[in-house]
């Protein structure tokens, strides 16, 4: 599988938000996307999850053009947003089971998937809690553990590290990692510099 | 293809000045010539008098009004499936043309309808239709307004305008069957004219000098809009500084 | 998945009761507003007592699909939908008919309170309720519509009415001629048949054509 972006780019309000991305990631690579606030992270990160169009350029996947009818990239791609995506009237339990039901790489009514992704990100204790009950880290964590219940192979995570404390940090990263051994991609921007705790990750400074 | 589309723009711009200034003087000289036509030339009504005379704005105002509405929705459907720029400002542009047509159709009919019926204003079909025309475009235009992001905003006008487009037909039909539930088929005189040739050519041709007005017009605003849109560009500040 | 998706929509409603109580209350109190305003004369609400049902009833409708995708938009459920490869047309369909269910289903169930708080007759109490139940859902998904186009807005509330009332027009026209036929013993089917023709038309459509709203506004 490959994922690319070609010459992309973007305006918000007639402002250029960036301009000649280009960016090819193949099995087993991460990316890293760095740069300061507004510096068009988020953007960038939506347009290849085709959520947001992009003035020029494009995204394909295998050679396709996400915007292509024949483009299989809503089977292989999942997004994990900056916002949590979560329903702050259900709990914890049952928002993993909605999202699930959304993600077609799951077999719904797998309770025991569900269990097991709460337990890897230690929040099984708030199973049942609403989740506007929990904290922001912990809210984060069960937007998160989305991944490890899908057998999507292209992650797209906006800030997934923020809120996030050391050991939930290094959790995560050790979920980027069997993903890569998975032959998965991991696109994801942050502040943190992940080149101590991941090989032959790539970066792109926007 | 991102080039053409931004010469698509630059061609627009650069090129329709000249055309813009011609068409603007030559659709002031015909206007006047047609309100003299109809005015001092077409013949009295035998049953209305002089009053008719207006209609010779009111019915033009109230076709374009209508025709504005459907090239708005066109270019905004062209601009939404092949994403061509200018369709984008067309469509955009041509909303408040078409709101000042309904204006004007409102004003006329309504001035008409004092010698008509006695009164300013009387539900009947035709004017509630226009009424509820403007309505349409003015939710066109504040929805446009609303977002600061106007690229943004000409995407989702568009499909206001298109869905707007689809419901015309079915408000007018429902409009129909209300005025005829409520009034019966009094008051459609108004539109129907059983009249001489002699009164019928000036309607036409001012018909086509409201078209012809509506052209100079959206070329203006579509200029404009590009200006707007590329002024931070290159070539129109190369353009400008010439 | 189904499943799934009906509970959580339920219970989300259901843990907020005020999101189908409040509706309802409202309902009423602009409804016994009218006879405090106009005088409580019988032979002046015989006559336009259908007409206030239904102005109300789009007062309502309005307020409540206003900030329809407002919370889903916030907390980022809107992305996940548009990157999903499930079917979301399914969940929208759903969504709308929910809504429908709490917030129009309480005010039909209470048509019969109303009826005879007003002294409506039995018949035209019948075609109340019906033209009620076949116009509301087309409210309710015009409404939607109007929260899917303006999403991306802070602040959109009196922005929505603006733009979706006009099109709520022939909904109001027909139900109210149908009133209109059946209290002076004239023929209403025509105008049900209409209304049915309406809502056969919106309801398949909508879904389609709000996830196509959502991508386009999502971009802001």
């Amino acid at each position: 599988m490959e994922i690319s972006v070609n010459s992309a780019s973007c305006y918000k309000n007639d402002n250029l938000i960036f301009r000649d991305i280009n960016l090819t990631l193949k099995n087993s690579d991460i990316a890293l996307i760095s740069g300061s606030n507004g510096s068009g992270k988020t953007t960038l990160i939506k347009s290849i999850c085709g959520i947001q169009a992009l003035e020029s350029g494009n995204v394909s996947i295998n050679d396709v053009d996400i915007e292509n009818k024949n483009s299989t990239y809503i089977e292989n791609i999942i997004y994990v947003g900056h916002k949590n995506s979560l329903n702050n009237d259900l709990t914890v339990y049952e928002n993993l089971e909605y999202l699930s039901a959304l993600d077609l790489s799951i077999n719904s009514n797998n309770k025991l998937k569900i269990e097991e992704a709460m337990n890897y990100f230690n929040i099984y204790k708030y199973k049942d809690y609403p989740v506007k009950n929990l904290s922001e880290g912990n809210k984060k964590k069960t937007s998160l553990a989305r991944l490890v219940m899908t057998k999507k192979k292209i992650w797209v995570l906006d800030e997934p590290l923020s809120f996030l404390d050391d050991k939930s940090t290094d959790i995560f990263i050790n979920l980027m990692i069997k993903n890569q051994k998975n032959k998965g991609i991991t696109i994801l921007s942050s502040h943190i510099d992940l080149s101590k705790n991941i090989e032959n990750i790539k970066h792109l400074r926007m | 293809m991102n080039i053409s589309k931004i010469a698509n723009l630059k061609f627009f711009y650069t090129k329709t000045e000249k055309i813009i200034s011609f068409l603007s003087i030559l659709t002031l000289f015909l206007f006047i010539a047609g309100i003299y036509w109809g005015l001092f030339v077409a013949p009295e009504d035998y049953l209305q008098g002089n009053s008719y005379r207006i209609m010779y704005i009111h019915v033009p105002a109230a076709w374009l009004s209508l025709q504005t509405y459907i090239f708005m929705a066109i270019a905004g459907f062209i601009a939404l499936v092949w994403k061509i720029k200018i369709m984008e400002i067309a469509s955009v542009q041509s909303a408040s043309i078409g709101a000042f047509f309904t204006i004007i159709a409102l004003v006329t009919g309504m001035i008409w309808g004092k010698p008509t019926w006695g009164t300013y204003w009387v539900w009947d079909a035709r004017l509630t239709s226009e009424l509820i025309l403007l309505f349409l475009y003015i939710g066109v235009i504040v929805l446009y307004a609303s977002f600061s992001d106007k690229r943004q905003a000409v995407k989702i006008t568009s499909l206001l305008a298109i869905i707007g487009l689809v419901n015309i037909p079915i408000i007018h039909y429902s409009v129909e069957w209300w005025n005829t539930l409520h009034q019966g088929p009094t008051v459609t005189k108004f539109d129907k004219p059983s009249a001489h040739i002699s009164m019928l050519l000036p309607l036409l041709y001012m018909f086509l000098v409201f078209n012809l007005y509506f052209i100079t017009v959206i070329m203006k605003r579509i200029r404009l809009g590009i200006y707007m849109r590329e002024r931070n560009s290159k070539w129109m500040k190369e353009y400008t500084n010439d | 998945m189904l499943k799934i998706i009906v509970q959580k929509e339920l219970s989300v409603y259901f843990r907020n009761l005020n999101n189908i109580f409040l509706p309802l209350i409202f309902f009423f109190l602009i409804i016994s507003i009218f006879p405090l305003v106009l005088g409580p004369e019988k032979k002046l609400f015989d006559k336009i007592i259908p007409g206030i049902i239904w102005i109300t009833t789009i007062l309502t409708t309005i307020l409540t699909s206003n900030n329809f995708f407002k919370d889903d938009f916030n907390n980022g459920i809107i992305e996940i939908y548009l990157t999903s490869d499930s079917s979301i047309e399914l969940i929208l369909f759903l969504k709308i008919i929910s809504s429908w269910f709490f917030t129009c289903l309480p005010i039909i169930v209470f048509i019969p309170l109303v009826s005879v708080l007003f002294n409506i007759s039995f018949d035209s109490a019948l075609v109340i309720l019906a033209t009620l139940i076949i116009g509301t859902p087309v409210l309710i998904s015009i409404g939607i519509f109007g929260s899917a186009l303006t999403m991306g807005l802070s602040k959109n509330n009196i922005l929505i009415p603006v733009i979706v009332v006009p099109f709520y027009i022939p909904v109001l026209i027909f139900s109210a001629s149908a009133i209109e036929a059946v209290s002076i013993g004239l023929s209403y089917e025509m105008q049900i048949y209409i209304l049915l023709a309406l809502l056969l038309l919106t309801l398949p459509i909508m879904p389609y054509l709000l996830k196509y709203t959502l991508r386009l506004s999502i971009n802001n």
